[in-house]
């Protein structure tokens, strides 16, 4: 279980204006900022959700994940993981949690990765037993007999991404933080991943919380949303209800043949256009009018019809838009 | 402690098999070890092809402090040195952050984060030197100054460990840590003398300041029969004070340690 109750993580930044002279005199006199990373956030989680955190870049996600895995001390308000004060980085918290930074790797590079895992083993003390057993899970479940001896450096971005989520996971933590796991990746291997992370959750009723630009991997992976701008929640729930909040309207695709008549005529009365290529078009229809839309387009002998939510994407852009400060 | 030294022997397996996957650099390092050895000789020989003694040390017992010179620095080169450059990598890359996530004291993780292990070679090579000093001489140390050496070298490794991890401490504040790292391992060269070589200002600073006299000159005294009981425990006390300074700096670094960008 997670318990944040208004944390802030503030940051003294030296401050200076580009050139010469002002560098020469940074050095003597520093001019200091105080950049407010995550300011007053609070939420919960129980063991076992599975939980997406978004916001845009600098919003203090990693910020806050970092302090909820005891990297930083935070500035002030609780923390509570797994029954812990993550910052006094116990050895029964550390046991039970694991950070997943896909930018930063732990893996040791002229080496294959049965290595990290063997020193992995060592540090956290795992019976030899249980590591076999484990092992043998993750290598089944991500794919990964072929890699193990192979050294880290030969190994594609993708594929050390895999050995790097085995490494993170030897100790059976009950507590997952990942940060960008899938970045870089292609779509198969996110895919992989994906399906990984809820295999995982699922066996080991293990909490996860993620963080993605992939809104993908949200979608896919997290019942419940948590958005954060500026360091402050914005949103914390049902990722549906937040799309139904935010925009209610469908989106409505579907290509019209070839010899419609007027279809320019006929595609205004349907609903708002939001794209449209040559014959294929996507308009915007509130809930209620879609299925008059759909009776319509048969009508037309229109094809390829589908019916979607808004992308979170767009969602988010409009939320972060409507938080900034106007200019 | 039996974890630390078990993952200590995992972490040496690892540096092993590491340093192996470059074959030929192992052939080269082990060569150039040999080299090293030759000319760290070199000043001696100079030195004493035209005199007896010097600042009261002949040049069978200054041999005896190039032996630990050759020790301590084998310490140096096979252990703190690698595993500093080591964590000031990771402190630039950011993949500290997993140092700091695992349920073994950080510490000891950075400090066992890597050996060289062909520094084995210098150990024997030292060794083998200390016993060519002692064979012309004639006679060899009491079993007394035998201990006493030894508690002395182990206080030695301590102290220039200390020096290193205050100075590795200081890479959470300015990251780019190599001209600090250069200007310890040229002071430590100093190392290779008597303290008694040194006047005035010079030999407060290598005894109390930057303490390269507690690395060699007192331990090579110690094993030659001449430091007193007393003054062989202030040398220990001294060691223990700067791996306690250090072990405290060390702590408030690391608090204040604010991980690199995501």
């Amino acid at each position: 279980m997670i318990r944040v109750a208004n944390l802030t993580k503030h940051f003294r930044v030296h401050e200076r204006p580009p050139g010469l002279k002002a560098a020469l005199r940074s050095l003597v006199s520093r001019t200091y900022k105080t950049v407010k990373a995550v300011d007053g956030l609070s939420f919960e989680i129980q063991r076992g959700e599975r939980v997406g955190f978004l916001g845009p870049n600098g919003a203090g996600k990693t910020t806050t994940l970092k302090v909820l895995a005891g990297l930083l001390h935070p500035t002030s308000g609780d923390v509570v993981v797994e029954e812990h004060i993550p910052f006094l980085r116990k050895t029964t918290f550390l046991e039970r949690i694991t950070l997943v930074m896909g930018q930063k790797s732990q893996l040791i590079w002229d080496l294959p990765p049965a290595e990290t895992y063997a020193m992995n083993r060592a540090i956290f003390d795992v019976p030899h037993a249980a590591f076999a057993a484990t092992l043998a899970e993750l290598t089944e479940l991500l794919d990964l007999g072929p890699l193990l001896n192979k050294p880290t450096r030969q190994l594609s971005l993708g594929e050390r991404m895999k050995c790097e989520l085995a490494a993170a996971l030897l100790h059976r933590p009950t507590t997952l933080f990942l940060d960008e796991p899938t970045i870089g990746l292609d779509v198969s291997m996110q895919l992989a991943i994906r399906q990984f992370v809820r295999d995982y959750n699922q066996r080991h009723e293990a909490t996860v919380m993620l963080t993605s630009h992939y809104m993908d991997d949200v979608v896919a992976l997290c019942p419940r949303v948590i958005v954060i701008d500026r360091g402050t929640l914005i949103h914390d729930g049902d990722l549906r209800g937040l799309i139904k909040q935010m925009d209610p309207d469908k989106r409505v695709s579907f290509t019209l043949p070839a010899d419609a008549r007027e279809p320019d005529a006929l595609i205004a009365k349907l609903g708002t256009v939001i794209e449209r290529d040559g014959p294929r078009v996507t308009v915007r229809v509130p809930e209620r009018e879609v299925a008059g839309v759909v009776g319509h387009l048969f009508e037309h002998h229109a094809t390829d019809l589908a019916i979607e939510d808004p992308p979170l994407e767009e969602i988010l852009r409009v939320m972060f838009k409507r938080e900034s400060p106007p200019t | 402690m039996r974890k630390i030294l078990r993952l200590a022997l995992v972490q040496l397996r690892i540096s092993a098999s590491s340093a192996m996957a470059y074959r030929l650099d192992f052939f080269v390092e082990g060569l150039m070890s040999l080299v090293w050895m030759t000319l760290t000789l070199l000043p001696l020989v100079v030195l004493y092809g035209t005199r007896t003694s010097v600042a009261g040390w002949t040049a069978d017992e200054a041999l005896v402090i190039i032996g630990y010179f050759m020790l301590v620095r084998a310490v140096l080169e096979g252990v703190v040195s690698p595993s500093l450059v080591e964590l000031v990598e990771r402190i630039r890359s950011g993949a500290f952050d997993y140092t700091l996530l695992k349920p073994v004291d950080a510490q000891v993780l950075v400090s066992t984060a890597k050996f060289e292990p062909w520094k084995l070679f210098d150990v024997l090579g030292a060794l083998a030197l200390l016993v060519y000093a002692f064979v012309r001489r004639g006679y060899g140390p009491s079993a007394v100054d035998l201990a006493l050496g030894s508690l002395l070298l182990v206080a030695g490794v301590a102290a220039m460990y200390a020096l290193w991890i205050a100075c590795a401490a200081a890479a959470f504040w300015v990251v780019r840590l190599d001209n600090l790292t250069y200007l310890l391992g040229a002071v430590f060269d100093v190392a290779r003398w008597p303290i008694q070589v040194f006047r005035g200002a010079w030999r407060f600073v290598f005894t109390f300041v930057i303490p390269v006299a507690l690395m060699t000159s007192y331990p090579a005294m110690a094993l030659l029969g001449r430091l007193g009981g007393l003054r062989a425990l202030a040398v220990v006390g001294c060691a223990l004070a700067m791996l306690v300074a250090s072990r405290l700096l060390w702590r408030v670094a690391i608090r204040n340690y604010t991980s690199a960008s995501s």
